[in-house]
């Protein structure tokens, strides 16, 4: 409750306070515009803490050995990870569904265990310390870039190559009916799903010291896609709002903290079941009858009756 | 006249399955042009051909869009287009659009949405531009969504009560409309429709037949594919007929409705009737033998509808419904579409719920048992559209079906002599399901419906969209079942084929019922006429 209260009486000494927390939600708030591009292009694809790694280690090894500015370090990451995924996207966007949700993780664990742990300039697994982070300085471009990136992503929704999406995730064979090239829209929403989560594990190597192997993993997958669950996929406002509200939620219930992913998982089963398409959607909520309550429900009716 | 598409000697094989086996047609400029054949006879396999999404093994098919301006300016004048080896996205950038035989609409996006994509090919990328919502742009928008508009109007669909509504919930002739809209949103030069009168009751027939004559009319080719015989002679110029994928016959339809070979093709080669029962005469099929008149309702019926109402949110689909079943009779209920009649099915086999009313099936009380235990206690559903799953095989679908009986090794059997009873599926046994013929799929989702040991079978739809040779040998399957002691419901759209097989039906119209009798009696009902067979 301190939460709220400080949020709306005091805002400054609240933004003080929790600078950090504020830029962590920013941060997931771009992983979740990430994961949106594809889901709304009808895509599961869950490479994007791989692209995110991508991002983070450009711009610190760049940071580290190149006499470049950040703001071109953190671009440069960016474009890296769009680039690692037009390579990606070629064998693997012609899988569907689950399956290509497999050959995404396969990816990230791939980059994580084959490329980061094995390389020497990535710190073999020990992580990479960053000497220029900026942990108040850093929350600056997230706050910047959040909005511009929604409103971006959310007029594109809109325009010609946004339907396009709608169309391939309603119905790929009608979409190609009416003349959309499917496989090139596909690996458009790919790309640019990869540069955004690349760009924003740029912008949180800025606001951490170290950047650390074991944070790109399976974990981090997952609480991207709990985002966009949570959230509901049908405008891009859905899984930022997904993400702040899980990102705040240990924060707000600080007794709770430490049991922060079963609280998570709670949270992903009630929604699931009481509100599939996420927090903002379309209609209400899920009404779910329970055998017993018809069979209840069943034998009052003729007991009212008479 | 020049020809606008031009097949020559297309082939496509499909394992030992010769689905077209080189075919050689051309569709003239502005005509309209019919595609028939009994099911089975490679016509879809043909559409999906020509639009790409099947390659061909050989052949070729050409484009050639002589008359009008090319598309872009880049593609500049050529006199042909070879489309063989073009993907399907390509093809409909150069004006061919289709419909699909089994809908595909963008179901959860509005229909103006549909339409407004339709449009993708001739619409500028404007993608960056579109980023700052500027007003030049916000002008092609409502452009885009007047022609939306009016597209909706010209196939026959209201742009206010309809154009905000999602695709899926529109109703099945309303879908089958939008996505012809859809299609003629890509101003097509060529429009192909696969069977945009499936499942229509004859006065909506008459409506898509006027639809396509104006769209000719406007300068449009038009390939048309359907079952009705009155729809395909009635509105087309040149008929191209199929029979085991390949070319049977070709001219106007006098002369290939004369044909002896397409009539063998669709009767048999041993015509059970009269020389009457040509196709496209079939409606006139009213002086059949009259059954025994029968019963009027049953006193212990098997199963008992008493004032059943079902609604789907807001809309009532079924509203106070009563009706019978007595046991071992054949009882049909009979409507047009959007009736209720496939809500009433739904809800007896536990897969809906009812608002309010009695279903009772002996002593289970079928509004509240869960559905495995309504299966169980022997009332199985052949639902609409078969649902047999495609990628299996055909003994895979039947195993399936006795998935949930502990009596494995009786199964077993069971499917072993179903296989016999049923040459068809006996053959094709190891093939998967998806590859047989829309009338094959409809035995075998129903030998699967005998698995589950029904007393009562509910069947839905089981004609939908099966030629006529392949309606008879469906009917013949349910007259068999149901003379080894089923009894039968059956839901039809094909009203006089159902009546003819059938001791008692009910008429449903929106939610109610309307009308009821013996099989015969309502068969010479002027007032069944009149609604349900066009008379």
């Amino acid at each position: 409750m301190d939460f709220f209260i400080q949020l709306f009486t005091n805002p400054v000494g609240f933004y003080n306070q929790h600078e950090l927390l504020i830029a962590q939600i920013g941060i997931n708030a771009i992983l979740a515009i990430a994961i949106f591009v594809t889901f709304y292009s009808g895509q599961l694809t869950l490479a994007n803490a791989g692209f995110m790694a991508i991002g983070a280690y450009t711009t610190v090894i760049m940071n580290l050995y190149l006499p470049t500015p950040l703001p071109v370090n953190m671009l440069a990451g960016a474009l890296l990870a769009g680039l690692v995924s037009v390579v990606v996207g070629l064998p693997v966007l012609r899988l569907r569904g689950v399956f290509l949700a497999i050959a995404t993780i396969g990816f990230v664990e791939a980059l994580r265990l084959g490329v980061i742990l094995n390389v020497p300039i990535t710190g073999e697994g020990q992580g990479l310390k960053n000497p220029s982070a900026d942990p108040l300085g850093g929350i600056v471009p997230i706050l910047i870039s959040l909005p511009i990136l929604a409103y971006l992503v959310w007029r594109l929704t809109r325009t010609r190559l946004g339907q396009a999406w709608s169309a391939i995730r309603e119905d790929e064979l009608a979409a190609s009916s009416n003349g959309i090239n499917v496989p090139l829209y596909k690996m458009i929403a790919f790309i640019i799903s990869a540069v955004l989560a690349g760009y924003a594990g740029a912008l949180e190597t800025h606001i951490n010291f170290f950047v650390d192997p074991t944070e790109y993993g399976i974990t981090r997958t997952i609480q991207i896609l709990t985002f966009a669950v949570v959230g509901g996929t049908t405008n891009v406002f859905g899984p930022i709002v997904g993400a702040v509200f899980l990102t705040a939620l240990p924060e707000i219930v600080r007794q709770f903290a430490s049991y922060r992913d079963v609280v998570n998982g709670v949270i992903l089963i009630l929604v699931i079941i009481f509100r599939p398409q996420g927090i903002v959607g379309r209609g209400g909520l899920a009404i779910i009858r329970p055998r017993w309550w018809i069979r209840w429900k069943a034998r009052e009716r003729p007991a009212a009756a008479h | 006249m020049s020809a606008l598409l031009q097949l020559t000697d297309v082939r496509r094989h499909f394992g030992g399955v010769h689905a077209v086996d080189g075919v050689s047609l051309e569709v003239e400029q502005g005509t309209i042009f019919g595609l028939i054949g009994p099911n089975g006879a490679g016509k879809t396999t043909l559409v999906n051909l020509v639009t790409g999404y099947i390659r061909s093994q050989s052949g070729s098919i050409r484009l050639h869009p002589s008359s009008s301006p090319p598309a872009r300016a880049g593609e500049g004048r050529v006199g042909a287009l070879e489309l063989a080896r073009r993907p399907p996205h390509a093809i409909a950038g150069l004006g061919i659009a289709r419909t699909f035989q089994t809908l595909r609409l963008y179901r959860n996006l509005t229909a103006i949405e549909n339409v407004l994509i339709g449009m993708h090919t001739r619409r500028r990328d404007d993608t960056l531009q579109q980023l700052l919502p500027l007003r030049p742009l916000m002008r092609l928008d409502d452009q885009r969504l007047k022609e939306a508009r009016e597209l909706l109007q010209t196939v026959g669909l209201n742009p206010d009560r309809h154009g905000d509504r999602r695709a899926s919930t529109l109703s099945y002739g309303d879908q089958r409309r939008l996505e012809v809209a859809r299609a003629l949103a890509l101003k097509p030069k060529l429009l192909i429709l696969d069977e945009p009168a499936a499942g229509m009751n004859p006065a909506e027939k008459d409506r898509v037949r006027e639809l396509i004559q104006q769209l000719n009319a406007d300068g449009l080719t038009v390939l048309l594919i359907d079952h009705d015989m009155r729809l395909v002679m009635g509105v087309c110029q040149r008929i191209v007929v199929l029979n085991f994928g390949r070319k049977i016959a070709d001219g106007p339809p006098a002369t290939v409705s004369n044909d002896p070979a397409v009539v063998t093709a669709y009767l048999g080669s041993h015509a059970p009737e009269s020389a009457s029962h040509v196709p496209g005469s079939e409606e006139m099929d009213v002086a059949a033998p009259s059954k025994p008149a029968a019963s009027t309702e049953p006193a212990s019926p098997l199963l008992e509808v008493r004032d059943l109402e079902v609604s789907y949110g807001a809309i009532k689909a079924v509203r106070g419904v009563s009706f019978g079943v007595g046991k071992g009779e054949i009882v049909a209920l009979i409507g047009a579409n959007g009736a209720g009649k496939s809500t009433i099915l739904n809800t007896l086999s536990g897969v809906l719920r009812p608002h309010a009313g009695i279903a009772r099936f002996g002593d289970l009380d079928l509004t509240t048992a869960a559905p495995d235990k309504i299966v169980r206690a022997g009332l199985a559903q052949v639902p609409e559209g078969r649902e047999i799953l495609a990628r299996l095989t055909v003994r895979e679908n039947m195993e399936l079906g006795a998935w949930a009986r502990r009596d494995r090794g009786a199964a077993h059997r069971e499917i072993a002599d179903l296989m016999k009873q049923f040459p068809i599926l006996g053959q094709r046994h190891n093939l998967p399901a998806g590859q047989l013929s829309g009338g094959e799929q409809q035995i075998l989702a129903i030998a699967r419906g005998l698995l589950a040991h029904p007393r009562l079978l509910l069947l839905d739809e089981p004609s939908l969209g099966l030629a006529p040779q392949m309606v008879d040998s469906v009917f013949e399957v349910i007259q068999r079942i149901h003379s080894e002691g089923v009894t039968i419901l059956l839901v039809e759209q094909n009203a006089l084929r159902a009546l003819e097989i059938a001791d008692r039906a009910y008429v449903v119209e929106t939610g109610r019922i309307l009308l009821s009798g013996t099989g015969a009696a309502l068969r010479r009902n002027p007032e069944v006429q009149k609604a349900y067979l066009g008379g």
